[in-house]
């Protein structure tokens, strides 16, 4: 665990917690986290239309949480980061401290779990990242840019076509004695083939084993291509959940790969941790706006620039109980727009 | 007779230069903007590369502000780029532009004199009077490539330093505006002291140590600020140097032969590509074991997506190269997709790296920053650089 320096003291005898929140693509995640870094409690959600609703709707579902239980109103929440691809929006929204990149969350929190970890393995429901360290710092890393082939969302769709629930999908793999191959350059092509070899009568089970194997080559040669990969190898993201992948990705990679225990929340907690380090090196007042965000009105309107013949499209956030105040605003090519005065 | 070029960046004020010397009519296209980008990519084949759709884009926004001759550079291979300048021409004819020309500019060789003829063409005359024009316009034209590389040299470095964000931003746009006012002789032999001047004015922090960062790849990409979302600005705004030698001057020198910089790079890349095989990927390669030697903290590689030479040098820097440099990289590919949010996520997490590593130097070696005096990098750019280093040298 990460020492924490004496500047921390617990004022009306409430004990201090930070919050992360990860909203990502597909599903939102939320950890309050003490400054022992244990996991008080955590809020995992699908996300619901945009950004602003999904922390709405996180932030309602954590207050609930923290009333049901007793010894969490001893804690009071000091700091509070964003990360994921929407982490300004949520910044703006919520209150938040500290905005940073989710290659960057994943990995602090890999590091306080896993202090000599050198591969980090993600994959998210729509995106997936590897990120390579050495001596306890990130010496490279790559997400998929162009094509969101063997994503969770992948699989999410293929387990619904093969008619069975996608908690039980890495269950169907494990059964399989011979897998059958499958095109892992494309989705589209794995696909086809699956339904290929559907039809020709293989069974359920090595179809499935061969999508993962598929896939774990996918990712290989998209994400992680002349890249070495070092023991220990961490993966975690929502894909994870699935020992068939896990198991291709032993098989493929020859080596033991270890799942942590909060391999969903691993961003948010990422975030708990560095938004935890940012107070105990600034101490600053938090911007947070409190768990009552939940009740908060926003509303987001857009206007075209027309300054120039790009005619950006512009985004702004406003709090309508506090006369249509705007609390963000972005979108314009030459950052005209981004200040907010 | 009005006449037009595709945009590249801040060189319009070059080429425009090229032709009113020669009394010529000259119409600028719009900066490079949405609606461009639209037309091109729906006008042209579907798996050119990209710059090919961004001026196919430029050369309809310019037809449509009324020039009918075009002039498009071209090149003998090796690559695509080679046939931009005829393809387009029929793009633009089973468009509906029966009477546009497609002038093209033969830049294989400058010392083969082939752009003579496309002098010649554009303006008409090919009597021995003419001749004294043709020279004006070629010493108009590399003087002010010239000092729009300077521009571009002394932006990437001012920017990291600014107090107000925009000010380096207002200083070159204004700057830009003056050069292309500026069309005597004196005024162009004291425009360094105008860039000099106006980059002093700027409200600058020179305490900062700011990490360094090389830039190369596929001159258009690295040169256009609209297809590559702006990124010398955006590094620039998060408080990085950005070194670039690669710029309009620096192809057209090379073209003359007389670039040894670019001489230099081709010796240090030799061993990996001995020969030139398109785009930049030579000079890519030589710009990363450059930069790497220097003790940059990163580089970065821009190119169009399906770029065949750029692959290679990237393929070339993460299978051999990176591994005895271990100077940081980050690839981007662009294409028409506008979608930033991808982008900036890599950038960040790039600068994230970047710093993590400065850190840890400053930790192993203490005298790293000791006396607080920043290391000067030797870059090619000769005194301009130097001049322009010592404005933000701490006092």
């Amino acid at each position: 665990m990460v020492e924490v320096s004496d500047k921390l003291k617990s004022e009306d005898g409430k004990k201090d917690a930070f919050l992360g929140i990860d909203i990502g693509s597909v599903s939102c995640k939320f950890v309050l986290m003490d400054t022992n870094g244990e996991v008080l409690t955590s809020v995992f959600l699908r996300n619901r239309g945009s950004p602003i609703d999904s922390a709405k709707a996180g932030m309602a579902e954590l207050r609930d949480k923290i009333r049901a239980e007793p010894d969490l109103l001893n804690y009071a929440i000091k700091c509070c980061g964003t990360t994921g691809s929407a982490r300004y929006l949520t910044k703006a929204v919520v209150g938040g401290d500290l905005a940073k990149t989710e290659i960057i969350a994943h990995a602090v929190a890999t590091q306080s779990m896993y202090p000599d970890v050198r591969t980090i393995l993600e994959i998210g429901g729509q995106d997936s990242k590897i990120i390579i360290l050495r001596d306890d710092i990130i010496v490279d890393f790559a997400m998929n840019s162009v094509c969101a082939a063997g994503t969770g969302s992948f699989l999410d769709h293929q387990a619904a076509r093969l008619g069975i629930p996608i908690e039980d999908f890495g269950d169907y793999a494990v059964r399989s004695k011979n897998p059958v191959s499958i095109a892992g350059r494309c989705t589209v092509f794995a696909e086809s083939d699956m339904i290929h070899k559907q039809n020709a009568g293989y069974s359920k089970e090595d179809i499935i084993a061969g999508l993962c194997d598929s896939l774990v080559r996918n990712y290989m040669n998209n994400v992680g291509k002349g890249k070495e990969l070092d023991e220990p190898v961490v993966f975690q993201g929502g894909v994870s959940y699935n020992k068939g992948i896990i198991q291709a990705f032993e098989r493929h990679l020859g080596c033991k790969v270890i799942v942590p225990k909060y391999n969903v929340l691993m961003g948010a907690l990422g975030m708990a941790i560095l938004v935890r380090d940012y107070y105990v090196e600034h101490g600053r007042e938090t911007l947070f706006r409190g768990l009552e965000v939940s009740d908060i009105e926003f509303k987001t309107t857009t206007f075209h620039c027309g300054d120039c013949p790009n005619n950006c499209e512009i985004v702004q956030v406003k709090m309508p109980e506090q006369d249509n105040k705007i609390i963000a605003r972005w979108g314009s090519r030459c950052g005209k727009w981004d200040q907010l005065t | 007779m009005l006449i037009s070029f595709p945009n590249m960046g801040p060189n319009w004020v070059a080429f425009k230069t090229l032709f009113t010397a020669l009394d010529l009519d000259v119409v600028v296209p719009d900066p490079t903007n949405r609606e461009a980008i639209k037309i091109g990519v729906k006008y042209s084949p579907e798996f050119v590369c990209f710059p090919f759709k961004a001026t196919l884009g430029d050369f309809v926004n310019a037809i449509e502000k009324g020039a009918d001759t075009l002039v498009m550079a071209i090149d003998c291979g090796p690559c695509r780029f080679g046939f931009y300048a005829s393809v387009q021409e029929r793009i633009l004819r089973d468009m509906g532009y029966k009477d546009i020309r497609v002038i093209p500019l033969d830049q294989a060789d400058l010392l083969e004199f082939h752009w003579v003829k496309t002098l010649q063409e554009v303006s008409g005359r090919k009597d021995l009077f003419i001749y004294s024009k043709y020279i004006k316009a070629v010493i108009y034209f590399l003087k002010k490539a010239k000092l729009l590389n300077d521009i571009q040299t002394a932006e990437g470095l001012f920017r990291a330093y600014e107090h107000n964000l925009g000010d380096t931003t207002r200083v070159v746009n204004e700057l830009l505006e003056k050069l292309d006012k500026a069309n005597t002789l004196v005024e162009l032999r004291n425009f360094k002291k105008v860039i000099k001047n106006d980059f002093n004015s700027i409200d600058i922090d020179k305490s900062k140590t700011p990490l360094r960062v090389g830039l190369s790849g596929e001159i258009h990409i690295s040169l256009e600020p609209y297809v590559n979302l702006d990124l010398r600005r955006k590094l620039g705004e998060m408080g990085v140097e950005v070194h670039q030698s690669l710029s309009l001057y620096d192809w057209v020198v090379h073209k003359f032969h007389l670039n040894y910089h670019r001489k230099w790079l081709e010796h240090l890349a030799k061993p990996y590509v001995p020969m030139d095989i398109g785009g930049e990927c030579v000079w890519v390669l030589g710009e990363y074991i450059d930069k790497a030697k220097a003790g940059f903290d990163g580089f970065i590689h821009s190119y169009p997506f399906t770029c065949m030479p750029e692959v290679t040098a990237r393929t070339i820097i993460t299978n051999k190269l990176k591994k005895i440099y271990d100077l940081p990289i980050i690839y981007f590919s662009f294409d028409e997709q506008s979608g930033q949010e991808g982008f900036r996520t890599r950038l960040e997490a790039f600068y994230d790296l970047m710093e993590a590593r400065r850190e840890r130097e400053i930790k192993s070696t203490p005298e790293f920053m000791a006396n607080g005096q920043k290391k000067i990098y030797p870059q090619y750019g000769g005194e301009f650089y130097n001049e322009i280093a010592q404005l933000i040298q701490a006092e």
